[in-house]
């Protein structure tokens, strides 16, 4: 099967009936988009490597229960915030709160986009970078996992309520929390924004 | 004038819906709020420059090859990569916290050193730990049913497969709760086996009417709500131990 020929439906059709060459299009069209997902709520790139896997393992298990009402990337997105939650509430549990990598040296800039090369944006990118993973770190679980959705994958509160399984108005307040906690955690340099 | 409260410049922010209708024509005509929801949009603005590592092209390729062999065996999988089914690795570790309980009360001249030393009061304080974690992850699954909006067959799947672990990982509950003689504990966590085994037990392909008769039974039996009670418990007579 070649990728550049078949959408995802045609794709996820073959892979209903058992077509692994199908599902490996699929894989390798959605696994940097599933991997961005895990890493965000995850903060850690083995983790999110993991939930990778464990997304797109239970993905082809549940294969033929996919009922094509959301997108196919959508439900994948949905089930790697699922597996993610249930991975950081046991990591939470055993192993204390979510870090950032630790197999490797920690730098607060590595994940800064990159473009932003005025001497004025860089400065101030260098004063709020250090603090943006160590803030997004500081959330629970649930609220990162609800922010990444929100405001990273751009999901509806509703969706992000479907992809947590709860209501709503849990999703809502969830965020809330996040975006408080965020900005609190900015503040020290707020005064320097422009 | 009502300001606009944070919560409702957040809504805005994100377009969602349900933003005061009124939210825009009240920006357009006060200046404070106008100036609240720009420090907001700039501060949110900030994490939009925050990525996730850059992964190369081959990514999707290399995640194809080490996820390939684990298809056929479910759980086999290549170098570099941890398999974790979350919940069955949270059941061993309860499992784990168990055998401990168990070895002191049924071969305490045969335990290792480091179980031997452990007194009474240390096993019954990680007896407490493992039933009060196993009863909070009974509290997610019974949460998640209960409130999943979408009723997708999909999405029970998984419900599924975990009520299978927490039933298992309940019967060694029970039996270790049996031997300190927690009848009490252990009656309840009958209850408690008994829907999470009706719950693994739901056909393929489950339909609404199965979840909801699954979420008739949590709120007929009030079991969410013991749940938390009997957890809680535990948590306090964890403390005090």
């Amino acid at each position: 099967m070649n990728d550049g020929n078949y959408g995802d439906a045609a794709a996820v059709e073959r892979a209903r009936n058992g077509d692994r060459d199908a599902f490996r299009v699929l894989v390798e069209r959605h696994a940097s988009a599933v991997f961005r997902l895990a890493y965000r709520m995850t903060l850690n790139e083995t983790d999110a490597e993991d939930m990778v896997q464990e997304t797109f393992l239970r993905a082809w298990s549940e294969m033929r229960r996919f009922d094509g009402r959301a997108s196919f990337g959508t439900w994948l997105h949905r089930i790697c915030a699922n597996r993610t939650v249930d991975f950081l509430r046991s990591r939470k549990r055993w192993q204390g709160p979510a870090m950032p990598d630790t197999d490797r040296e920690y730098d607060p800039f590595r994940n800064l986009a990159s473009a932003a090369p005025s001497p004025e944006r860089e400065a101030q990118s260098a004063q709020t970078g250090a603090m943006l993973e160590p803030a997004l770190a500081a959330l629970s679980e649930v609220e990162r996992a609800a922010f990444t959705m929100r405001h990273y994958e751009g999901l509806a509160i509703d969706d992000v309520a479907a992809a947590l399984g709860v209501q709503p108005g849990a999703a809502r307040h969830s965020i809330f929390r996040a975006v408080r906690k965020l900005r609190r955690a900015l503040e020290p340099v707020g005064s320097g924004l422009p | 004038m009502k300001h606009l409260s944070e919560e409702e410049l957040i809504l805005v922010y994100y377009e969602e819906p349900d933003a005061p209708a009124m939210a825009q024509s009240h920006l357009s005509e006060c200046a404070e709020c106008r100036a609240a929801a720009g420090s907001l949009a700039r501060e949110l603005g900030f994490f939009d420059e925050w990525n996730a590592p850059a992964k190369g092209e081959d990514f999707g390729r290399d995640a194809w090859n080490r996820l390939a062999p684990a298809l056929d065996s479910g759980r086999e999988v290549g170098p570099g990569w941890r398999p974790v089914r979350i919940w069955a690795a949270m059941a061993g570790f309860a499992i784990l916290l168990v055998a401990v309980f168990l070895a002191g009360r049924l071969s305490r001249p045969a335990l290792p050193p480091v179980i031997a030393g452990l007194s009474d009061q240390a096993r019954e304080r990680i007896l407490a730990i493992a039933v009060a974690d196993h009863l909070d992850r009974v509290e997610t699954l019974l949460t998640e049913i209960s409130h999943d909006d979408s009723n997708a067959p999909d999405v029970f799947a998984a419900d599924r497969e975990r009520a299978e672990d927490l039933a298992q990982e309940g019967q060694l509950m029970k039996q270790s709760l049996a031997l300190h003689g927690e009848t009490a504990t252990t009656g309840f966590l009958d209850d408690v086996d008994r829907f999470l085994i009706e719950a693994a037990h739901t056909p393929d392909r489950v339909g609404e009417k199965e979840i909801a008769e699954l979420r008739q039974r949590i709120d007929s039996g009030s079991l969410l709500f013991k749940v938390r009670i009997v957890e809680s418990n535990l948590r306090n007579e964890e403390r005090k131990l």
